[in-house]
């Protein structure tokens, strides 16, 4: 079942006359990994960011679960339907790492129960002494991790991670991946990872390469 | 609910921008306490002593100035005349004393603002067209000088605070809500509404505004007195020992004038309506700025 569709989605930043994205399309279905691999600057963080609902195309349509998402409240399709992972984290850093996973159910209209967060923030290898701790006293690694976990706070069907293992060990993202994996045969969630690692990549069921503003399919 | 819950715990956050934050609004709203005290106490007092001064009236012949004493054209108007003029409905009473000089009579208005009616009522009791009906203007005026004073000083001061304070505080909430750029572009990709980060923000703005209400009024009740002495003590230095004295009818100056300035609870409920304006304003400018950026292009520039 297609749970995103890219329909000859074209995009340009203001001011540039050159596009990032030129007239792509590509479908995302419930229960699999997809990868996104490309160069630098190749335009795969822009499409994440259109995916989740955080920039709007100007060109072409994105669906999501048949409804064209310039057309329903994408505040709400944040809030409840996409978890995103940014590269570098994006948390609250005055804030514990409870908090941060708390808040995410509270803004999605979930009742927001600590020990839910505390479970969460477990599954994501955060101890419970580290999750009382305001972000800005986290490592890196941890502070991934806790972005993880807030992704996933308010159970959405669709998973978007900006290189998600970047600052992570490789015990940790077998770790992460491994959840991952979970998440889309498990649970049934659509699972799209924005990645250089060709290790993240081969945990993919679908492989896209963006390149000269394309996208194609390579596995 | 949330949304005022993140609020609330945003302040604790936040320490030091809300400190600053605070520290300006209670200066302004200690300035405005002492100021609106003076000008409220002020506006009473005069409307007092115009209600007392203003209610004394005289009879006199027309083309004489001098309000005390009598003359033999002034007693030409019998004991009798005043006493049939003091049936007047227009005055709670009147004291009328013969001296064998002349005859003294002082009537008592109900309200200043009679003045016209109980001449007309006289005039038809037979107070002859020679005469006039007057209020000590005077003494009013000399009474009410230096407080009069006070209150424009009070004001000007007020117009002062308010713009001043309306312009710093603007600023002060740009910069502070500025700064904080990233956490509402961080609020808003994790789904959370303009307008909810909007309340959150305003909510912060209130109770910090509230908070510096209560010490503000703590503070600015405190000085109102001691500055409003100050500027009374100042005026009469600067009008010399006999000035005043001489304006109220060559009367010898006994006391300095004072005035007890107290805050009512009207002036505590203004001076809180304004405060919340004068925030709200604040404000609603630095948020609306801040709330019309998407949240990509925030977290886009921090990267």
């Amino acid at each position: 079942m297609k749970c995103l569709e890219l329909m000859d989605v074209s995009y340009r930043y203001e001011g540039s006359k050159d596009y990032v994205l030129k007239k792509i399309s590509a479908s995302f279905e419930a229960g699999k990994v997809y990868a996104i691999v490309g160069e630098s600057g190749a335009g795969k963080s822009t499409l994440l960011s259109l995916l989740s609902g955080l920039d709007s195309c100007k060109e072409g349509t994105i669906l999501y679960n048949g409804k064209n998402l310039q057309e329903i409240d994408r505040d709400e399709y944040r809030s409840k339907n996409v978890g995103v992972i940014f590269q570098n984290y994006n948390l609250l850093l005055n804030s514990t790492a409870v908090y941060n996973i708390t808040l995410s159910m509270k803004i999605s209209g979930d009742m927001a129960s600590k020990e839910q967060a505390y479970a969460l923030l477990k599954n994501v290898g955060i101890d419970r002494e580290t999750t009382d701790r305001k972000i800005l006293k986290l490592s890196g690694g941890e502070q991934q991790r806790v972005g993880i976990a807030r992704a996933l706070a308010h159970n959405p069907d669709v998973i978007i991670a900006d290189e998600p293992t970047g600052n992570l060990d490789e015990k940790t993202e077998a770790e992460i991946l491994e959840i991952f994996t979970h998440l889309a045969q498990e649970d049934g969630k659509c699972v799209i990872i924005v990645t250089h690692s060709d290790n993240v990549s081969s945990v993919g069921d679908v492989v896209y390469r963006i390149a000269g503003g394309k996208i194609s399919t390579i596995g | 609910m949330y949304v005022i819950e993140h609020a609330l715990l945003n302040l604790g956050k936040n320490k030091g921008r809300n400190i600053l934050l605070g520290v300006i609004t209670l200066a302004i709203i200690t300035a405005t306490v002492v100021a609106m005290g003076i000008f409220n106490t002020t506006r009473v007092v005069i409307e007092d002593t115009r209600a007392a001064t203003m209610s004394a009236i005289r009879i006199q012949p027309i083309g004489r100035t001098q309000m005390t004493g009598s003359s033999q054209q002034e007693s030409a108007i019998t004991l009798e005349m005043h006493q049939y003029f003091a049936e007047s409905l227009y005055i709670t009473g009147a004291d009328i004393s013969d001296s064998g000089r002349g005859i003294e009579a002082v009537y008592y208005l109900i309200h200043p603002d009679m003045l016209g009616a109980f001449e007309s009522d006289l005039r038809g009791r037979g107070l002859p067209d020679a005469y006039t009906v007057r209020t000590d203007d005077a003494a009013f005026a000399s009474l009410v000088a230096p407080i009069e004073n006070l209150q424009s000083l009070s004001v000007a001061f007020l117009i002062i605070i308010l713009v001043m304070g309306a312009v710093i505080m603007v600023l002060v909430t740009a910069v502070s809500i500025r700064e904080r750029k990233y956490e509402i572009g961080v609020l808003r990709a994790m789904g959370m509404k303009k307008k909810s980060v909007a309340l959150g923000l305003w909510a912060e703005i209130i109770v910090i505004t509230c908070i510096c209400f209560i010490i503000g009024m703590g503070i600015g009740a405190a000085l109102t007195q001691p500055v409003t002495d100050s500027i009374l003590a100042g005026q009469s230095q600067a009008a010399g020992p006999t000035t005043l004295a001489d304006r109220i009818n060559n009367a010898p100056q006994t006391e300095a004038v004072t005035v007890d300035v107290s805050i009512t609870f009207t002036t505590s409920l203004q001076i809180f309506a304004i405060s919340i304006v004068l925030a709200s304003v604040a404000g609603i400018i630095s948020i609306t700025r801040i709330t019309k950026y998407e949240p990509i292009k925030i977290l886009m520039e921090r990267t």
